[in-house]
């Protein structure tokens, strides 16, 4: 008996496989079959071209599975939209609303204390906003826009990935089953998940920000998690006896250790999202993504060009900001290298 | 003796690829347009199918927006459009049949409707007949467009259709930009899920929409009626359409506006593919090609919901249940069609 035990998951795997066909031979077309299930045996052509009748039925499952959705959770997603959309339109309208001066000397001053205090960066950010504008003035608003859907985008990925990358970092099983889904995440066609965004969530913002969910979290779990279990060994042993709990050295080491990685996951998941919003201008999500669109429709070279160097421009604005807040940690958590370096 | 062997096996490869593309080698080449909507879709099936078949040819078909393949058109890189909506792209096909870039091919659809559409159960409760009906500000609540508060959302057209700025006009002399936003679902099947997802929900649904199409045989909208159409008014139109399309919104001036015409759907060829002598047969069969709405729609309703989205099986489909295509194409074609069927 012992001797077949390393069969028996193979063997499980094989009655699955088996079922699938059956099920795909049971669910298919009487004209696509041959009429007596032994004919098989007897004609062998259907060994030429793929047959009609070995055809896994996944798509009307999944379009009956989907509708089930929409009319016994449509009210959850009601909510949701309600609450993404409010939080997009109050902070698009503030921001719209205030004069772009106030918006530009917002920026540098962020830039200024993230970047702590170096003017390189923030005169160059500085630069990089006010051509936003510069470019065509119509952008100006529509990158806002962007910016507010990329900023909620953020936001989720962060709330949502942070503790899951911690997660995964801390318990192999959670990694085992979260891996299969960031790889899914990660290669699906964005197209798959923008249209049934519609169809849960209507034309516009919303779909946008669930759209950069999945498609900028996954690079931010990935690195919490590297960035954790890249912490050493010896420092989390030292933490221990010194008499740390658990949550104390998650806490007090693990996570400040991680920081510069987990930092530079979000600035990662910021880059992600900024393309994720150009293709969700295929969905009717305003913002400056529906110049190229528009610009390519026309064929407008110079418009989809100069609406593109906007998008870079932003591109710029968002990674000089976290980058360089990343790298303030990194020396702050590093420190005593630096002071040794200085010696040398 | 390994330079030589490599420099050998070099040689093979090549020969190998030689003579794979000379076996690749068909007696036509055929470029067809297509769109992103399905109509155009089932009607380059239709007729790739044929061509494949039939002619023996080698057919290439590429999918995109109006813009950039009725531009490949006029450049010569593709060579036939089986399904061209002429009406809203006047302008453009007389400037470029004067210039001799492309030929017409005579009609393909006889009819088509579009228009602006309100789902049933709304327009019944709340007596919506016409635009006029429209105009108000607790209607336009119903369809509220939640990104622009106080105002009611139709969708529209995608940018890159003419219909978009033709909406866009429509909509201010009908006076309806006070109450609607004309939105840009940014995509062909953006605005199919958006009026299939509010019918599974049950809203309200403001729309520009147009027949033949699958959708339109799922989902129960309404036409509004606008003022009749009158070929002057159309034309005064059509010349504000296409100055904003070039100069942007800010050039709107007040003109007519009418209701879309009833129009046919249209084929056309690039000159280059038409003058060569060598493509006499297939032209031929091009300008034969005619499928009247109510059969699209049939080929449309079985590609929704019995193909699984396969749009060759859905030729097929066409091709063995109707015979009107038998006389497009001369016996010998017929008999090789019907035989690969």
């Amino acid at each position: 008996m012992q001797k077949y035990k390393k069969y028996f998951k193979p063997f499980i795997y094989l009655i699955i496989f088996i079922g699938f066909i059956i099920i795909g031979y049971r669910n298919a077309k009487p004209r696509y079959k041959p009429e007596n299930f032994t004919d098989i045996f007897n004609d062998f052509s259907w060994l030429g071209n793929w047959p009609k009748w070995l055809d896994f039925p996944l798509m009307q499952p999944l379009n009956a599975g989907f509708d089930w959705l929409i009319v016994n959770y449509g009210m959850f997603f009601e909510g949701i939209n309600n609450f993404l959309l409010g939080l997009y339109t109050s902070m698009k309208d503030f921001l719209v609303g205030l004069p772009w001066p106030l918006v530009i000397a917002i920026v540098i001053f962020i830039t200024y204390f993230a970047s702590g205090k170096k003017t390189t960066t923030t005169v160059m950010v500085a630069f990089c906003t006010f051509f936003l504008g510069f470019l065509s003035p119509r952008y100006w608003d529509k990158c806002i826009m962007t910016t507010c859907i990329v900023l909620i985008g953020m936001g989720l990925c962060i709330v949502v990935g942070i503790p899951l990358g911690i997660a995964m970092a801390r318990n192999k099983k959670v990694r085992n089953a979260l891996l299969p889904v960031l790889d899914l995440m990660q290669t699906i066609p964005s197209f798959c998940y923008l249209i049934p965004g519609i169809l849960l969530f209507g034309l516009g913002a919303v779909p946008a920000i669930i759209a950069i969910f999945v498609y900028a979290v996954p690079p931010l779990i990935r690195l919490t998690d590297l960035g954790i279990r890249l912490v050493d060994k010896e420092v989390i042993e030292a933490s221990e006896a010194f008499g740390a709990s658990k949550k104390q050295t998650l806490w007090g080491v693990q996570i400040p250790l991680a920081l510069p990685n987990i930092m530079q996951g979000i600035n990662q998941c910021t880059m992600m999202s900024l393309a994720m919003v150009v293709i969700a201008s295929m969905i009717g999500t305003r913002g400056i993504g529906d110049e190229v669109l528009l610009g390519l429709q026309q064929l407008n070279v110079g418009m989809a060009t100069e609406a593109g160097i906007a998008i870079v421009l932003l591109a710029i604005i968002f990674d000089r900001i976290t980058q360089s807040y990343g790298e303030r940690i990194q020396e702050r958590t590093q420190k005593k290298k630096k002071i040794d370096y200085g010696k040398n | 003796m390994k330079f030589l062997r490599n420099l050998l096996l070099s040689f093979v490869f090549a020969g190998v690829m030689a003579l794979g593309t000379t076996s690749a080698n068909a007696a036509c080449k055929v470029h067809l347009g297509d769109f992103d909507w399905d109509s155009a879709n089932v009607h380059t099936a239709i007729a790739s199918y044929i061509l494949e078949k039939g002619y023996g040819c080698e057919v290439q078909a590429t999918k995109g927006s109006t813009t950039p393949i009725m531009a490949a058109l006029f450049d010569q890189q593709i060579d036939i459009i089986t399904e061209v909506w002429r009406d809203n792209l006047v302008q453009l096909i007389e400037d470029n049949l004067a210039k001799g870039n492309i030929i017409e091919l005579g009609v393909n659809t006889p009819s088509s409707t579009q228009g602006f559409y309100v789902d049933k159960p709304t327009a019944d409760k709340y007596g919506l007949k016409s635009v006029d009906d429209m105009k108000s500000a607790e209607i336009a609540k119903l369809f509220a467009d939640p990104e622009a508060p106080g105002k009611g959302r139709m969708t529209s057209c995608i940018s890159g259709w003419t219909c978009y700025t033709i909406n866009l006009v429509k909509h201010k002399v009908y006076g309806l930009d006070k109450y609607y936003t004309n939105f840009d679902p940014g995509s062909g099947g953006a605005l199919d899920a958006a009026i299939a997802g509010a019918f599974k929900k049950g809203k309200p649904v403001f729309s520009y929409y147009w027949t033949p199409t699958g959708l339109m045989g799922k989902v129960d909208l309404v036409k509004l009626e606008e003022p009749a159409y009158d070929a002057a008014c159309w034309k005064e139109m059509t010349a504000v359409v296409e100055d904003i399309k070039k100069n942007g919104p800010d050039v709107y001036k007040p003109t007519c506006a009418c209701e879309y015409v009833n129009m046919k759907l249209t084929k056309a060829a690039s000159t280059t593919f038409a003058n060569n002598p060598a493509n006499k047969p297939i032209i031929d069969f091009i300008k034969a090609y005619s499928v009247p709405t109510a059969d699209v729609n049939k080929s449309l309703a079985f590609y929704m919901d019995e193909s699984g989205g396969d749009m060759e099986a859905t030729a097929k489909n066409f091709l063995q249940n109707n015979n009107m295509w038998e006389k497009w194409v001369p016996g010998d074609v017929k008999k090789k069609v019907k035989a690969s069927l």
